[in-house]
């Protein structure tokens, strides 16, 4: 048996979102909210593990009500339980207050052996989350993780992948780990789950009166982080050159022109 | 883990486009429970439609459209014939509108919305697979190992009608039966939209253009105005294109797009959508029997598309059908139950005798004059040629006479085969 939670982040979908030129920052005005795509390789690693040791998988997220389509997206993959962490108060957060409250929240579950989050979110890449749960919870962490190939007996098994190298640890359990990007397939939602955690409204929702937090440890007030300045990559015009003729020309053109442009070093 | 039996409903529809998301909402409002089943992601994630709907229906079937998703309300149409660089426009322009442009997604969403609101559940991201029948009749879907049952199912899953297919009700579509649409949606802003096609505020056109824009192809390319885009595109009937296209149908588009004529309305703007679908273009496509033991087609599924040439309903006419729908359900259910029988009498008869479906029967001719490739060839060469003829004038200015001559030797045709076609135009149409 194992009991695995798993993060979720409630992202705007960023190949809809425009950027506003002048500000530098996202247009998320009536763009459609997604699970954050890279956090379905982790729900779909948890679900494989209670599916091949039996338990029970547990979806966590902190974000706007909205999120409870996510989340009944994620329970129509066949989560067990989802819980939404959603207040005021919690508005406003850096990776930081982000971090703990996720950390605070996992530990009122009690015991677990596993907590997974995905790589990274699409709308910041800061792969902070993890590594600080780890470090509130004070457990290992392992990132760019594939597969987990044993576990029990407190201990498991897990396999990264490098650019050059894979690498395996055995890691003590309760343990972080994140998913390497696209290692999973997520599978398909099952109308039965996703009707159910309709009908039954299941998706749990805690606010700050359930978790109690420092409201000075929380939302903007808990953010050290200040964004002091955004700058927008200039736009780099194409210049739409075109090559007519025999292949074997056409690559040594291109040879050519690449190496005028410095992108070939020799 | 697993659930064989999650809960039963009354009526499960398959499909949230307008068809079925209206038929799910009145089956909501009359009490019933009622299941909401979408493939994509959202409400209408599937969709591809021209761009514009007529307001009829949709006021008998909402009430009035205040808080619909509407961009634009049509007041400009105009049909033009162009041949190559040269085009002859025939405008209508009108203070009384009778159709909107919107986006169908944002239509389907909030007719969605409202059903969810009455109390229908949406469950989207979910394919249905088959139809689940028993003893000959339809009892509920299949959907990957799930099963859910209801009293009655309500296909309105589209103009690709697998489930219909798979259970032997319909056949495959016939080339003849049915064209290819390609749409691109290019985002200005809102003032360009209205400025540069002489518009007012919420002011909107649709244009309906034949000719060298579809390689003289039967079908036609059009345009409608958004509340901040224009969409572009062009249908080709997939016949025609199978035997006669050149050039890939994306080319086509782009041509379209960067036509020298057209693209000063919206050649700096950003292509933001591509899209294709198929869709119906011949009452051919309509399925022998609209109802089964435990079932109800609606929308594109019933073939309930309507393209004269100048204009195209569908969406109305899908509105219509899932509105149909839902009253049959409540008339079945006093009637003693959904069998064939009960549903024909219920909704099948009534929608056969409407005004939507008469006027789509009756096209018969009309469908069989789009197919006429002559008609996108020598008709608009010729009315082209009369034109510049008229209009291009050097030392001589020609009498009209001279000028009809010199497009029919241009266009090759005959004084006999020009009126021929004229005949068969107006009573075609």
């Amino acid at each position: 048996m194992v009991r695995v939670v798993v993060g979720i982040k409630w992202v705007p979908n960023t190949q809809a979102v425009r950027f506003d030129p002048k500000t530098g920052t996202l247009i998320r005005e009536g763009v459609p909210s997604i699970v954050n795509p890279h956090d379905l390789d982790a729900v779909e690693l948890a679900l494989k593990l209670r599916d091949r040791y039996g338990g029970e998988v547990i979806a966590i997220s902190m974000a706007p009500p909205s999120a409870i389509k996510g989340l009944e997206h994620v329970l129509g993959m066949g989560v067990d339980r989802a819980i939404l962490i959603s207040d005021r108060v919690f508005a406003g957060a850096d990776t930081l207050a982000t971090s703990y409250v996720l950390a605070n929240a996992i530990r009122r579950l009690g015991s677990f052996d596993l907590i997974i989050f995905g790589q990274e979110t699409i709308d910041s890449s800061t792969a902070h989350i993890p590594a600080q749960v780890a470090s509130w919870l004070d457990l290992p962490y392992v990132y760019y993780v594939e597969d987990v190939e044993e576990l029990g007996g407190g201990r498991a098994v897990v396999r990264r992948r490098l650019e050059d190298r894979i690498e395996w640890y055995e890691i003590e359990l309760p343990a972080v780990i994140a998913t390497a990007m696209h290692s999973q397939q997520p599978r398909p939602v099952r109308l039965s789950y996703k009707l159910r955690a309709k009908t039954e409204r299941r998706v749990e929702v805690w606010d700050n009166k359930v978790l109690g937090l420092d409201e000075r440890c929380v939302g903007l007030r808990g953010s050290p982080t200040v964004v002091t300045k955004v700058t927008w990559m200039p736009e780099v015009p194409r210049k739409r050159q075109v090559f007519r003729g025999d292949p074997r020309e056409a690559v040594k053109w291109l040879i050519e022109k690449l190496r005028e442009e410095g992108v070939l070093p020799y | 883990m697993e659930m064989n039996q999650p809960s039963r409903f009354d009526a499960i529809v398959v499909g949230a486009g307008p068809a079925g998301a209206t038929a799910a909402l009145k089956l909501a409002e009359k009490g019933y429970k009622v299941l909401l089943l979408e493939r994509g992601r959202g409400a209408g994630s599937k969709q591809v439609f021209g761009g514009r709907v007529y307001a009829e229906l949709l006021r008998r079937v909402f009430g009035d459209l205040k808080d619909a998703p509407i961009h634009r309300w049509v007041k400009r149409e105009a049909l033009m014939l162009a041949d190559g660089d040269r085009l002859v426009a025939v405008a209508y322009w009108t203070a009384n509108s009778t159709s909107f442009t919107t986006y169908l997604g944002q239509l389907t969403s909030w007719i969605v919305e409202r059903a969810v609101n009455a109390g229908a559940v949406f469950v989207d991201e979910v394919r249905v697979d088959r139809l689940l029948v028993r003893d000959g009749r339809v009892v509920g879907i299949e959907a990957g190992p799930d099963r859910v049952e209801a009293d009655v199912v309500i296909d309105a899953e589209g103009v690709n009608r697998l489930l219909l297919e798979r259970l032997g009700l319909v056949a495959k579509p016939k080339p003849a039966h049915v064209a290819l649409g390609v749409k691109e949606v290019i985002r200005l802003s809102e003032k360009a939209v209205t400025e540069r096609f002489g518009l007012e505020d919420g002011e909107g056109l649709a244009w309906v253009i034949v000719g060298s824009v579809t390689d003289y192809l039967p079908g036609g390319a059009f345009v409608y105005t958004n509340k901040d885009s224009v969409s572009v595109g062009l249908v080709l009937h997939l016949d025609a294109a199978v035997r006669g296209l050149r050039a890939h149908v994306h080319e086509l588009v782009e041509r379209l797009r960067l036509h020298p004529l057209l693209r000063r309305y919206w050649g700096d703007g950003d292509v933001v959508e591509y899209s294709a679908h198929l869709t119906i273009e011949s009452p051919e496509f309509i399925p022998k029997s609209l109802v089964h033991d435990g079932l109800i087609v609606v929308g594109d599924a019933a073939g309930l598309l309507l393209s004269t040439g100048l204009t195209v309903r569908g969406v109305d006419y899908a509105v219509f059908s899932g509105f149909l729908a839902a009253e049959a359900v409540d008339c079945a259910r006093k009637e003693g139950g959904f069998t064939r029988d009960v549903l024909s009498a219920c909704y099948e008869q009534p929608l056969r005798r409407s005004a939507v479906y008469r006027d789509i029967v009756r096209r018969k001719r009309a469908s069989k004059l789009m197919k006429d490739e002559r008609l996108f060839r020598d008709a608009v060469r010729f009315a082209v040629k009369a034109a510049s003829t008229i209009y291009e004038l050097g030392e001589e200015t020609p009498k009209l006479a001279e000028a009809l001559e010199e497009a029919e030797r241009a266009a090759r045709l005959s004084k006999l085969s020009l009126a021929l076609m004229l005949i068969r135009l107006v009573r075609g149409l």
